[in-house]
């Protein structure tokens, strides 16, 4: 009410005050330069970029704690992660790569310790027929020195895969971008010769080109799961860079999990003098039209309150954002078309497990393991849709290579398969908790054959199912990695829709899921609202000086 | 239908091999691909059915159950009422003296009623709330507003076996009439014993609908321990302790233990349980609310009084004195601010804080994530101001 009051005197006093009161109008209209609607990874990031870029923000989460999928909770004398398994960007201190920069630049790498892991994975396959079991160091000469070991006979096809990986993934960072921005295809086809030969390739295409051993196949693949595509239908830089970055660059931890980034990003972004309300979801995103074009207003929360700001960066997911936040009367006509060409991607079921004894006791001697009884992605992948017993499944033991992440003697995993939680919409709510055990009970048993001992091992035990991703991360059937991560997800194919001002999505849902690219996707969206920001904020003093000139020479006179 | 992307006219990815079919495939989906509206609103109704935020619910009927305890049966209004897995709790929120709060209840009925919850309540010695709802303020028609239900004490079939022992006290027996009645109804293979512990004879909850199930289902015993007998009580007698829980179940291994009453009888009973060498994963206690005397508890610092007054400042909102000896949540609602909360012992987390000045000392119930230590977030509800503070939230 005082508020609509002062704008009120200010509007009828503005030709009898001097500039100041101006000045006081506009701050009373807006009040924020930026909201950021979610404190998931991109949420965080974004907001502590732009707070820190010097735009008053406000953070609004739904949830009563930042991290979205980078949380933990708490059971008995266990702290679970939720949803970190392999931390990729980070590069060791002599060989920095990209997210160590990107951290110390949200001011958080004094805030969090990061832990390396010493193992890329583990593979095994009790399939009955060529049971293998192979342990992938994490280290890229490591890694071809153990497969030619494996398959003696492909000693050399390995060698070229793998430098094919790592020039596919040089070219696709550094001269890709480049290329396109430039529109220069003779620079593509001269520096990225590899990328345009193999890049869009399927990831399956590529590996049959240069193997013959499946299993060596299967072995190689094995990040699909990071993706939720099997090799056939993803492309194949994306497991080049995901084998090329953990196997260069490692992969990591963090120490306290993922919830201690996200609150150390939090704490960033406080000490830069950004605002947070937690139990706050966002009910609308509220626009004016002009020039035919919604422009944003601000956000309506869930307990009503009104706030503005005419620069918003959703962290919901781009569905969520569009057909359900924004107050338009129909989705802009560019996003429905975009949303027809794209699927609802895979969401997961995990069991976070705290057990009574040491990983040694079961024989856990690594922190990623991948499980399956068979070589078929194909297989694995149909799977998905079913309430059947999965075929692969992946096992994360986080006090392997940090012991502190479980009492003395004791041990936490994680056990999850990958599903689409569309079939768990239609589990009728009574049978809800039974069918949740009862598929629990494959994965065990899965685990067992490798584990045996773990299941009477357990102290404690969550299970989530794709419904608890979809309670927690609100997306549409619980997806984890937002659309299906096929090639034509990417940026490569899509461009970022304009058809509303001052409205940007940043997260899993407008790029590639996953940690990095997450933390990635908040600051470059927050980096270009702050261009505009700063442009607007410059505009609007300019246009201030000018009325300001011009009113004193009209009162000189 | 859309067209790729294109810079300056001209897109130079139709040279990468395998570009021009990744636009076909988008093509080809956008023929029959949906432009995802049908999702407005579908997560909110898909998460609402098993969890949604709050129950509107309205007292359909009042059951005197003892002379210091009432069984308030809950009707939802405009909305089906979630599943809950049995020995869950919902939190029922409230306005007493003027001041909204909140208390933690568990679900006496039996899962398998869909219609209704049944909350028990004994009456809890100078209780604030529960002496409100037990004073017949409460009538038949009241409405209130709950959580959905919540908490971790209940059966899991994934580790906790088909040999069940719970131990209750006194009000303890609310969940155990629904784990033991869902056992039942639904006819699961397991075996259920009860061991009821209650001060006077008189004052047992459920004492006839116990002793009828025992009667009727070979899978399930309840034996029943008074510790202030009147002349002439036949039963067993006195406190429970290891070598009566001994005598009564016999071997302890493989058995599982739910135990669930007041405070003091909780900690007994896990020590003696620990004494018969069941191991901890076995033993499953249900929080409690906070602790009624923190500066009892050995980590209390020294020279902390429960009676010493203290300014809480809630940053940008307000100021407040405070009693050190109170948890924050509490006087925080006293004054008037409202924090998110559900089951007011240190577990759940809705209630987290972040401390910016000051000191506050958090009870061991406080099931703190080791980053919360770190950047200064505790749990109100089992948090106490030991100086000055200024908090966000």
């Amino acid at each position: 009410m005082l508020k609509i009051l002062t704008c009120k005197i200010n509007l009828y006093s503005v030709n009898l005050f001097d500039s100041l009161n101006k000045k006081s109008l506009e701050l009373e209209m807006k009040e924020y330069d930026a909201i950021v609607i979610g404190a998931g990874n991109a949420g965080l990031t974004a907001a502590t970029t732009l707070q820190r870029g010097g735009a008053k923000t406000l953070l609004l989460e739904k949830h009563n704690i930042p991290g979205g999928c980078a949380t933990s909770f708490v059971r008995g004398e266990f702290e679970f992660e939720v949803a970190l398994h392999q931390l990729s960007g980070l590069g060791t201190e002599k060989q920095p790569f990209i997210m160590r920069q990107i951290f110390k630049d949200l001011g958080v790498m004094d805030k969090v310790e990061f832990v390396q892991e010493s193992e890329l994975y583990r593979m095994v396959v009790n399939d009955g027929v060529n049971d293998f079991d192979v342990t992938l160091p994490a280290c890229w000469d490591g890694i071809k020195k153990t497969l030619s070991e494996f398959a003696p006979e492909e000693k050399d096809s390995i060698t070229q895969f793998m430098a094919l990986c790592e020039k596919v993934c040089v070219e696709n960072f550094m001269y890709l971008p480049k290329a396109r921005k430039q529109a220069d295809e003779e620079l593509l086809k001269n520096m990225a010769g590899k990328f345009v030969e193999y890049g869009l390739k399927s990831a399956k295409e590529v590996l049959d080109e240069f193997f013959e051993n499946e299993k060596l196949k299967t072995i190689l693949a094995a990040y699909w799961c990071y993706l939720g595509l099997p090799p056939s239908q993803m492309a194949f830089s994306d497991l080049a860079i995901m084998l090329f970055s953990y196997g260069v660059f490692k992969p990591w931890h963090i120490k306290g999990g993922s919830q201690a980034l996200s609150s150390a990003l939090l704490e960033s972004f406080l000490e830069a003098g950004g605002e947070v309300r937690f139990n706050c979801a966002v009910e609308k995103i509220l626009t004016k039209q002009n020039n035919e074009k919604p422009e944003v207003q601000g956000v309506r929360t869930e307990h009503g309150d009104m706030i503005r700001s005419d620069q918003i960066i959703s962290n919901a997911s781009s569905v969520l954002t569009y057909s359900e936040l924004l107050d338009t009367p129909s989705m802009p006509t560019d996003i429905q078309q975009d949303f027809k060409s794209r699927e609802i991607g895979t969401s997961a079921f995990c069991l976070y497990l705290g057990l009574d004894c040491s990983p040694a006791d079961l024989g856990i001697t690594n922190a990623s393991t991948f499980l399956s009884s068979t070589t078929d992605e194909e297989l694995m992948h149909d799977t998905m849709s079913t309430m059947n017993a999965p075929v692969a499944t992946m096992l994360t033991c986080y006090n392997v290579d940090d012991p502190s992440f479980a009492p003395n003697g004791k041990t936490q995993v994680s056990l999850l398969c990958l599903q689409y939680g569309k079939l768990w919409e239609d589990v009728p709510i009574e049978k809800y908790a039974e069918t949740k055990y009862a598929f629990a009970e494959y994965l065990l048993a899965q685990a067992e054959l490798t584990f045996p001992g773990i299941k009477a091992s357990i102290e404690e035990v969550e299970v989530a199912t794709p419904l608890t991703m979809m309670r927690y991360l609100n997306t549409p059937q619980g997806a984890i990695y937002g659309f299906q991560q096929n090639p034509e997800d990417s940026s490569l194919y899509r461009k970022r829709s304009k058809s509303v001002n001052g409205l940007h999505l940043a997260g899993s849902w407008n790029g590639m899921g996953g940690f990095q690219p997450t933390y990635m996707i908040g600051g470059s969206t927050a980096r270009n609202v702050l261009k505009q920001i700063h442009a607007n904020k410059k505009n609007a003093s300019a246009e201030n000086n000018k009325t300001n000139n011009a009113t004193q020479e009209v009162s000189h006179v | 239908m859309s067209k790729p992307i294109t810079h300056k006219d001209k897109e130079i990815l139709n040279i990468v091999s395998g570009y021009q079919e990744g636009v076909q495939r988008m093509q080809t989906r956008e023929k029959t691909g949906t432009n995802k509206s049908e999702f407005s609103g579908k997560v909110t109704e898909e998460v609402a059915k098993l969890h949604p935020k709050r129950l509107k619910l309205r007292v359909e009927k009042i059951i005197q159950e003892t002379d210091s305890t009432k069984t308030f049966r809950l009707v939802a209004i405009g909305q089906i009422l979630p599943p809950f897995q049995a020995g869950q709790y919902i939190n029922l929120f409230t306005q007493v003296e003027g001041v909204e709060t909140a208390r933690p209840y568990a679900i006496s009925s039996c899962p398998t009623h869909r219609d209704y919850y049944d909350l028990t309540v004994k009456i809890v010695k100078n209780g604030f709330v529960t002496g409100y709802l037990l004073s017949g303020d409460v009538e038949v028609g009241q409405e209130y507003m709950a959580t959905s239900p919540m908490g971790s004490f209940y059966h899991n079939p994934l580790f906790h076996g088909n040999d069940l022992v719970f131990l209750a006290g006194g009000s303890g027996g609310a969940p155990a009439r629904s784990m033991i009645s869902n056992v039942l109804n639904r006819g699961l293979n397991i075996n259920y014993h009860l061991i009821y512990c209650n001060s006077f004879e008189n004052d047992i909850i459920f004492a006839d609908e116990f002793n009828a199930l025992a009667e009727k289902y070979s899978n399930f015993a309840i034996t029943q321990i008074i510790s202030r007998p009147n002349n002439g009580y036949k039963g067993l007698t006195g406190h429970l302790n290891k070598d009566l829980i001994n005598q009564i179940i016999g071997d302890t291994a493989g058995k599982t233990f739910y135990v669930c009453g007041p405070t003091p009888f909780n900690e007994h009973c896990e020590s003696e349980l620990r004494q018969l060498d069941v191991e901890g994963k076995h033993i499953r206690i249900e929080c409690n609310g906070p602790p009624k005397k923190p500066s009892a508890l050995p980590t209390w610092p020294k020279l902390a009084n429960e009676s010493d007054e203290v300014t809480v400042t809630i940053k940008g909102r307000g100021q407040f004195k405070a009693k050190v000896g109170e948890p924050l949540l509490n006087s925080l609602e006293r004054n008037g601010y409202y924090v998110e909360n559900a089951c007011r012992s240190g577990e759940c987390s809705l209630c987290r804080v972040k401390v910016l000045h000051g000191d506050v000392f958090s009870s061991p119930d406080a099931r703190l994530r080791k980053s919360d230590k770190t950047f200064g977030w505790v749990h109100s509800c089992v948090a106490f101001p030991m100086t000055d503070i200024e908090i966000l939230y």
